[in-house]
């Protein structure tokens, strides 16, 4: 037996440590009550480590997660891309914040002044386009064509997109102005727009079919500007013309809310007093409501993917947790508590699924982009000029696409981490 | 040699029983087992395999809730704690060395011996430093950024010490620390766990079946069917001194059984 005090003074063997020095270590007797929970940082640490030395593995895992994730925010965005594409065509620039409204009878409900004054008071009503339209003709240099007459006040012009071609859109002090579209020079002989402006046409609007002062307007009136609209001949001028000529009832009422939320108040207000409105919330509501159907579709084809991704992240997890039976006992017996053991298990989970998904959305991403660009240059080849995504990818998606995949991750960690916060130490590092 | 005269009490079991239930068996392990340790002492836990040491060792380090009886530690009784409590104490109060070793084996042997400081939740830089400390203690400061499971049975072993000293525990826990080791490295073992006792005033409980060591102890917890003989000084010497008789008698009743063929194999046990 021997046994080697601390004032012995034999030089140590290269082998034998050098002796102990009486040197506090972790915890001194004033901070021996001291306690806190491992930290996370440690825990991330200790789960990415694990991680990291098995690469194969935890490679194949994830890949396994990229795919699934990869391919339902690849048909995702593609179902989203096209229904923001519909959505575009079918909406266009004209406002959801508007409403039209129509009588179903105009001889015994009037859509008149009155009418009219009672719905600007309703609450959050911003703006009321007004709108008189008679079918009569117009006539230069001896030549006379059909068309459509419209009388229009500011309001309705304001929030009704035209495009201008040259000159400019009608003044509220304008009396004998008229803006007229491309078809209706065109009927009338007139080659360019340029030519147009400051000509002077002859209108004719028979008004005998309803209340009014005079039995027809017939005038000389000056083209102010001239818009790109509709097939048909369309003639547009201020509503003052109709309203000097004793024209009691508009044909169209254009309802514009402060906000898209109140439109479904004032619409039934309207309605209340036997109005019809239609509103394009309604189109697109019908919209939302077959792509909700047609997301559910391609989401659950991708889905295929993540079940077996799911599969493969639980089957990693309890073999992580089968192999590491003992290392976890060993945890537990140097202090670790069983929350400890489950806080390992379930940042692993994440980070495995974490990882995977941002990967897989970045895949989305780049294939999705691709074809967008390759769409868009074989539509240019054909004439197109406007650019269209078939693919989006809105924040949403992704945050949501990530949350679905913490969701994931937990529920799939749930049975591994719960077994690892419940292993016996002792039956753990006895077992061989 | 012995520190015991008016040394205070750091833990002490009365009455404690252990059973296991096997399917519809009953196992009593331990029965009525009643000591007392004092604080830096050496304390050496004997007996056969199968005697009930290793189950001992786990109650006292806090793994295993005994069926009766109260181990009460620093003054409060140590199984009537709350689990968290329960790894509290393993993390401050306790040192382990297992016979094997066992590692987290994606962590560096750094971060293995940092283990106890990262519970008690220390960052993982100042768990670092004093985890450096303590290899360097046992002369293992150049092994920091090794992998532990590659590293030979004796420099394991001695990484394992510096994991069992890094907390600055009261008690050094030892279950079979030299077994799978070479006489020259166990003995090693042996003078860092002395050491830890003279230099840094810890208590140490070492459980062994190697009767060599024994003379190191200040007492003796003899373990024998579940059964435990407390012995101090003399008495120790006495008990290492019939247990080295009793393997004289084995060695000469085996040579006796030579016409057997068997003498070869019991050279060899007793080498």
């Amino acid at each position: 037996m021997q046994k080697n005090l601390s004032n012995n003074s034999t030089p140590p063997q290269p082998q034998a440590p050098p002796k102990m020095k009486a040197t506090s270590l972790g915890n001194d007797s004033n901070t021996r009550k001291r306690f806190r929970a491992i930290q996370l940082k440690i825990v991330f640490y200790m789960a990415l480590k694990n991680i990291t030395s098995k690469k194969l593995r935890s490679f194949l895992t994830v890949f396994g997660v990229v795919i699934g994730i990869g391919s339902i925010f690849f048909l995702l965005s593609f179902g989203i891309g096209i229904q923001e594409l519909v959505t575009k065509q079918v909406i266009g620039d004209k406002s959801l914040k508007a409403l039209e409204v129509s009588s179903p009878n105009s001889r015994i409900l009037q859509l008149n002044d009155q009418v009219i004054n009672k719905i600007r008071r309703y609450p959050n009503v911003d703006k009321v386009g007004l709108q008189y339209s008679f079918p009569g003709s117009i006539a230069i240099n001896g030549g006379e064509v059909d068309a459509v007459v419209y009388g229009i006040n500011q309001d309705f012009q304001s929030t009704t997109s035209f495009t201008l071609k040259k000159g400019r859109l009608l003044k509220k002090e304008d009396t004998r102005a008229v803006v007229v579209n491309l078809s209706t020079l065109k009927s009338i002989g007139i080659k360019t727009a340029d030519k147009a402006i400051n000509k002077q046409v002859k209108l004719t609007i028979p008004l005998n079919k309803v209340q009014s002062n005079k039995s027809e307007i017939s005038d000389n009136f000056t083209i102010v500007g001239v818009i790109e609209s509709g097939a048909g001949s369309e003639v547009f001028t201020t509503d003052s013309l109709f309203t000097s000529a004793g024209v009691l009832n508009y044909q169209q009422v254009k309802v514009i809310a402060k906000d898209t939320k109140n439109i479904s108040t004032i619409r039934k207000q309207i309605e209340s007093n036997g109005f019809q409105t239609t509103s394009l919330v309604d189109t697109l509501d019908e919209i939302n409501k077959i792509f909700k159907f047609f997301n559910v579709i391609l989401v659950s084809f991708g889905s295929v993917g993540m079940i077996v991704a799911v599969l493969g992240m639980f089957n990693t997890l309890t073999i992580s947790l089968l192999e590491r039976t003992k290392e976890i006992g060993l945890m537990m017996a140097l202090g670790g508590r069983r929350s400890d053991m489950r806080k390992l298990f379930i940042f692993e989970a994440l980070l495995l699924s974490f990882l995977g998904s941002i990967i897989g959305i970045a895949f989305a991403i780049a294939g999705g982009t691709a074809v967008n660009i390759f769409l868009n240059s074989g539509a240019r080849g054909r004439g197109v000029t406007s650019n269209f995504t078939v693919f989006a990818y809105p924040a949403w998606a992704i945050f949501g696409m990530l949350g679905f995949t913490l969701i994931v991750g937990l529920l799939v960690v749930y049975f591994p981490a719960r077994r690892a916060e419940t292993i016996n130490p002792i039956d753990a590092l006895r077992r061989e | 040699m012995s520190s015991l005269g008016g040394a205070q009490n750091i833990v002490s079991l009365k009455n404690v029983d252990q059973s296991f239930v096997v399917g519809e068996e009953t196992i009593d392990v331990l029965h009525d087992i009643n000591f007392e340790l004092q604080a830096n002492t050496f304390n050496i836990i004997y007996g056969p395999s199968g005697s009930g040491k290793s189950t001992l060792l786990n109650i006292l380090s806090g793994l295993q809730h005994p069926t009766k009886g109260t181990v009460v530690f620093g003054g409060s009784k140590l199984y009537e704690l709350s689990p968290n409590d329960l790894a509290a104490f393993r993390a401050n109060q306790i040192g382990i060395v297992y016979q094997q070793n066992y590692w987290v084996k994606s962590l560096t042997a750094l971060e293995n011996v940092s283990l106890p400081m990262y519970f008690l939740g220390y960052s993982k830089s100042s768990a670092a430093k004093i985890a450096q400390n303590a290899l360097e203690q046992v002369g293992m400061g150049s092994y920091g950024k090794k992998e532990p499971g590659m590293l030979s049975g004796g420099e394991q072993q001695r990484i394992a010490m510096a994991r069992a000293i890094v907390n600055n525990p009261l008690f050094i826990i030892a279950d079979e620390p030299t077994g799978s080791l070479d006489s020259k490295n166990g003995d090693m073992i042996m003078n860092l766990l002395q050491e830890c006792q003279t230099v840094l005033k810890r208590t140490i409980i070492l459980v062994t079946h190697n009767m060599e060591y024994l003379p190191l102890a200040d007492k003796l917890l003899h373990i024998q069917d579940g059964h435990v003989t407390e012995q101090q000084d003399e008495s120790i010497n006495k008990t290492a001194t019939e247990l080295l008789d009793q393997m004289k008698e084995r060695i000469d009743r085996l040579s006796k059984a030579k016409v057997h063929g068997v003498q070869k194999n019991a050279k060899k046990l007793v080498q």
